[in-house]
This record gives structure tokens, sequence and C-alpha cells, in this order.
């Protein structure tokens, strides 16, 4: 399914001044808007088209106004490389983005490197070539960190538990989820952790108690899940059903400060990168202003990434000047620093050679006493 | 806690494989025979029954905010909702494929499964949502003999499964309507000029197939939650039909177990990755020695 929607557009009908794609930043981005991890992509797209549409509305960047043309994939590669194929011969866009599976990366990337023009990766799961020395055209605005995440989770575990840690690991069937799982499971035991299991679950999954009940019956009473939240949240819960009493530390999506308040377990920890609105940070407010004035659907609180996007975004069409380029965004993006006002712990920050970040910082929250409370505040990691 | 020992630990390990597959299966077996249903009396596959059982589940989450605080209303509307729209699937696509190839009518379906699945998106958005919260009921887990444990509602999916399957063998057996939608199923020219309204009949079997599927993607929904992706799931619940006959309810519910329990088994004894893939594999085991599927009818197929 196409969902092209030209963020200009609106403004256009507004004002009555048509904002074309020639006059404008072409960007595109191909995302899942619909399959089964598109609760986890689709309020960041949103967020970014009401981010630029708010822009826009206030004069654009360098006196011209940002195209946005949204193509879905439905997680699915192919789709995701039809989308990109097209948008690069039949909108020329500068610079592309991706939030999808990290399983549409490849024809992404390849699509991308033969037209010239930079990507970024966009609320979907920062890949290894992002990291020092990361490849020319390649870059990541996402709060996962793949490596990082694993470290941080194991570290908190290694800090919390009481007991020995018997650890087993909980994945979606998609390559960086399983790889992720795959060094997880190698570094547990450095940390004195016991790997007992790990689960690979496909993501339409009718039922996840089979996987839960391998994970009970190997007797971990820690488990560890990077994935889309949907794998991470349903085996959570079916091990609840089987009366596991263990502890679970999940990858703190979007949907995660939702769902610990639906949850209202305080074994089940979300670490993550991204500050929850129980903070109530004057950019969050801005968010859930911004949010509620378009009218969306989705939830002030899921937006973060997507509100994260759309700065780096505005910062490096900025950088690349009005006669912007591919090649000047892919430059204005190799210096780039972007404050991103306490939604994460540090800023974004790219050089020549480093696409992710130079610290990555993580907090955990959990639910407790009727509300979500932070069980550790930021703590960094050096992005080497 | 006491521990416990090693027999006794093995034993409630295969109770909760048995109660595993008891529940997959039921899950595969309701939606197959929305499968079943279409294709016995029009020999039309619907490939859109994934998202009609899904749209169900949305009906579901939205009669939930229309009776709040009234959890049964809110269920009767969503059923009664997707009877309709069965009917409205057939008065509105479907019979205007009557006398076409059966091709076209299957590439409708596809058709349709696209669109309505891009609608529901839009509509509801690509969020997770819990109609079980919504309508305020709780899903607590239940203790089984032997140790074993399942949830409320999975436990209603077992019994809906039952009820379903003991009801459709009476209504097609001693049923008026039953009794029409085999002879139509049988030979449609004949049960014609016997004055059977064909059109009715299929309009009915419709809204039986959108019912099951429905009421087995909204307990799935009310026992985990509801995720635009769930459309997926009536295409696993596929090979079910396909190994035990694509039209034979007795075939249906003996490949759902079949499947059920393969994909269990192989979760727990070889690699959980294979979940994926074993339905297919059971499939393509099962086509090869019985084309027709284990209770299905040789010469029927034939005419696909």
């Amino acid at each position: 399914m196409r969902l092209p929607i030209i963020v200009a557009a609106a403004l256009a009908a507004a004002l009555a001044t048509p904002a074309l794609a020639g006059d404008s930043y072409v960007v595109g981005i191909t995302a899942a808007l619909t399959g089964p991890p598109a609760a986890t992509y689709a309020p960041s797209v949103e967020a970014l088209r009401i981010y630029l549409n708010r822009l826009n509305a206030a004069g654009g960047i360098n006196g011209k106004k940002v195209t946005l043309l949204i193509e879905d994939d439905s997680a699915q590669p192919s789709k995701a490389a039809a989308n990109v194929k097209k948008l690069l011969t039949e909108d020329n866009p500068i610079l592309m983005l991706n939030a999808s599976l990290s399983s549409t990366y490849a024809p992404v990337i390849a699509e991308t490197r033969r037209a010239g023009v930079p990507l970024i990766f966009a609320s979907s799961a920062c890949p290894k070539d992002v990291y020092p020395p990361a490849k020319p055209d390649e870059f990541c605005t996402t709060a996962f960190a793949a490596g990082y995440d694993s470290r941080a989770a194991l570290a908190f575990v290694k800090e919390t538990a009481k007991t020995p840690v018997k650890i087993a690991f909980a994945a979606m069937a998609i390559p960086l989820s399983r790889a992720e799982m795959d060094f997880a499971e190698k570094l547990a035991p450095s940390l004195g952790m016991t790997p007992v299991d790990k689960e690979v679950i496909p993501p339409p999954t009718a039922d996840y108690t089979p996987f839960a009940t391998k994970i009970k019956q190997a007797g971990a009473n820690w488990v560890f899940s990077w994935a889309p939240w949907v794998t991470e949240v349903r085996t959570f819960e079916a091990l609840q059903r089987l009366g596991w009493s263990g502890d679970y530390v999940t990858w703190g999506h979007i949907e995660a400060e939702n769902e610990l308040k639906r949850i209202k377990n305080p074994k089940l920890y979300a670490l993550g990168a991204d500050a929850m609105f129980e903070d109530r940070l004057p950019i969050q407010k801005e968010i859930a202003a911004a949010a509620k004035a378009a009218g969306s659907k989705y939830p002030a609180d899921e937006m973060t990434e997507g509100w994260i996007v759309g700065m780096v975004v505005e910062a490096a069409l900025r950088g690349a000047g009005p006669t912007a380029t591919p090649a000047k965004v892919q430059a204005s993006m190799q210096h780039l620093r972007v404050d991103l006002k306490g939604l994460r712990g540090g800023p974004i920050e790219w050089t020549k050679t480093n696409h992710f970040r130079l610290e990555q910082y993580y907090r955990v929250y959990h639910w407790s006493a009727g509300r979500i409370a932070l069980v550790k505040n930021w703590f960094p990691y050096d992005v080497k | 806690m006491t521990a416990l020992s090693e027999p006794q630990f093995a034993s409630r390990l295969i109770v909760q494989l048995i109660v595993n597959i008891v529940v997959l299966a039921a899950i595969y077996a309701l939606i197959a025979c929305g499968y079943v249903l279409i294709y016995r009396v029009s020999r039309v596959l619907n490939l859109a029954h994934g998202e009609l059982m899904m749209l169900g589940a949305y009906l579901l989450l939205a009669t939930a905010s229309a009776f709040s605080g009234n959890a049964l209303a809110a269920i009767a509307a969503a059923i009664v909702l997707s009877l309709v729209v069965g009917v409205l699937v057939y008065l509105l696509l479907m019979r205007k494929m009557a006398g076409e190839m059966v091709l076209a009518a299957v590439l409708a379906t596809v058709a349709l499964g696209i669109l309505l699945r891009g609608l529901m998106t839009f509509i509801f958005t690509a969020q997770q949502q819990y109609p079980g919260q919504a309508l305020g009921l709780a899903n607590p887990a239940l203790a089984l003999p032997g140790g074993a444990r399942i949830s409320t509602f999975a436990a209603l999916i077992v019994a809906a499964t039952v009820l379903v399957y003991g009801a459709l063998f009476v209504f097609l057996r001693f049923g008026r309507w039953g009794v029409r939608m085999r002879a139509a199923g049988q030979n449609p020219l004949l049960a014609a000029q016997r004055g059977i309204n064909l059109h009715a009949v299929y309009a009915l079997a419709w809204a039986l197939s959108t019912l099951t599927g429905s009421l087995a993607c909204m307990l799935i929904a009310l026992d985990s939650g509801l995720t635009s992706s769930m459309a997926v799931i009536g295409l696993k619940a596929f090979p079910a039909a396909l190994v035990g006959g694509l039209d034979s309810l007795v075939g249906a519910l003996v490949g759902a177990v079949i499947v059920g329990t393969a994909e269990v088994l192989s979760i727990a004894y070889l690699d959980p990755l294979l979940s994926d893939v074993v339905p297919f594999l059971v499939l393509i085991a099962a086509l090869t020695v019985r084309p027709w599927g284990l209770f299905g009818t040789r010469e029927e197929l034939d005419r696909v």
C-alpha cells in the first residue's frame, strides 16, 4: 500500500501558496506503517510528519519547505526495495530515511548507495555500519544501539540481581534482534551469568505460551529481550500467566511507557535511551501540544523518536544550505550536533567517522508504588 | 516454594505441552473452519479470511468503547457485526463473481484483504490495542491438574472451538439451511433447480465464516492484545485446513491438531525458529501423500 503524504501540501492548502517538490527539500522515507512491527514505527513517522509540518508553517529551512514522501513497506524487504527505487528514480530526494525492520536494510542501503543519497536509520535499530569507523553514507538517530544495549542491560542485571543469574533471551526472528541476542548470550558468562535459553520467536505468533514454557522450563530467573515490542511484552505476559516470577528486562520502545502503566508489574524493567514523558520536560509538553494540534491518532509519549529525527533532519538540511544536494547533505551530517533538550541523556553528535553518537546514555524504568519510577538514572557508554 | 523432583518436573512439562498444543490447535481449528465453510459451499478460497477475522477483533474494540461497562453487550454486538460484515462482503463483492472463473473470485479476496488491512490501520492505527482492558475484563491464569496453567481467554478459545464445531456439525446435518448449504456445495445447479436460493446460501456461508474467524481473533485479542498484524495468523491456520482437506470440517479439526502439535513440539524440542515453517512442512508432507487432504474429497479438489 502506498501512503504518499506530502508535508508541504497541508501548509499549501492553508496558505494557498503551494510548495512544489521542485522548490523544496525532498526527503523520502520507507517505513513499516503496516505489518507486525508497525506499532513501533508508525508513531515515529507521524511525529516526523508533524515536526516538519510545523517547520514548514514557520517558514521552512533556509527559506525552503521540506517535502516528506512516505512509502509503506509493511516491514517487507522487497517492498522496501521497490519503495526506495521508486522514490530515488521519480522524486529525486536529497536524503532518504528508513523506519522499518532490519530485514529491509540491505536492499535499502544498496539502492541509496547506488544513487549516492545519504541514508538515516530513523527509529529503526542502528546497524553497526554507523559506529566508528562509520560507512560515509549511513547515519542513525534511533535510541537502539546494537551491542551497547546488551552491555547496558546485562550490566543492569548484574547490578540488580541478588541471587546467581540464570538468564534467558527472547528475540524476534529478524536479523538484528537475533544477532543482538546472540551477542548478549555470549557476553553473559563474562559477567558471571549463566545463559539457559534463547527463544527466537517468529513475528506473527498466535500464542506465545510455548516459547514462555521453554524459558520457564530452562529455569531462568532473568530474561532479557531486545526485539520489537510485541515480542518483548507478549513473551513477558505469557511467562506471567505460567506463574513465572523472575525479572524481565526489555528494550524500552516507544510503547514502553503506556505498557508499564497497563501491566503494573515491578519486575518488568524498561531499559531505554529516551526519557519517558513522566519527566514532564518542556520539550515533551511541546510535543504533546503539537500532537494534539495536529489531531494525531498516536499518543504524544510515543513520538520522541520521530521528533528527534525531525530535529536532526532540520539541522542536516540547514547545514546543507539552500542549494542542497545529496553530497552536501551528507557533508553536513558528518559535522552535526543536535541538542535534544533532555529527550535523551546527551546530544546527537556525528563526526566523519561516527554516525551514531559520541556517548550513548541509558535509563531504566519500572512500575513502582502506583507510578512509573526510575530504577537507574542516565548512565553513559563511550561509543568507540 | 518446594523444589520439584525430576519426574514431577517432567510430568508438569508434559502436561503443559499438552495444554499448549490444545490451545494452539483450538486457535487454528476455529480459524480454519472459516476457510472450509466458504470453500465447501462455493469452491472459493477466501484469502481475505485473516483480514476479516482481524476486522472482527477491531469491531470488538469499537463496540467496547460504544458499550463501555457492558462487556457482554459489546461482545454480542461485535459478533452480530461480524455476521453482517460477512453478508456484506458477499453481497457487495463476491456475488459479482458468481459465474466467473474461481481464480477471479480468489483474486478478489486477495484485493479485499489488502484493502481491509490498509483501512484497519488507517482507522484503528498500527498501535497495540487491548480490548480486554477496554471492556474491563481480567485474564487470570487458571491452574489445571498436573501443574499446568492456562489463561482464562485461552481456555475460552478451547471452549469456543468445541462449541462452534459442535454447533456446525448439528447445523449442517440437521438444520434446514445447513442441508441447503451442503446441497449447494455438492451440486449448485441441481440445488438451484430444487428451489434453493444459492445467493442466500453463499451469503450465509460468508457470514458464518467471518463469524468463526472473528470469534477466534476476538478471543486471541482478549487474551494477549490486538495488533494490525494478526491477519497473518489467519494465514498460519491455512495449512491446517489444507492438511485436513479444504472441504471437510472434521479435516480442519484434525489438521489443526496435527499442525498445532508439530508447531509446539518443534518449539519445545527442536528450534523455536522452526515453528514458523513447520506448519508448511507438514502441509507439503501431507499434500505429497494425499493432495486432497486427509479428509478432503478427491474429485472436488480436481476442480480447483
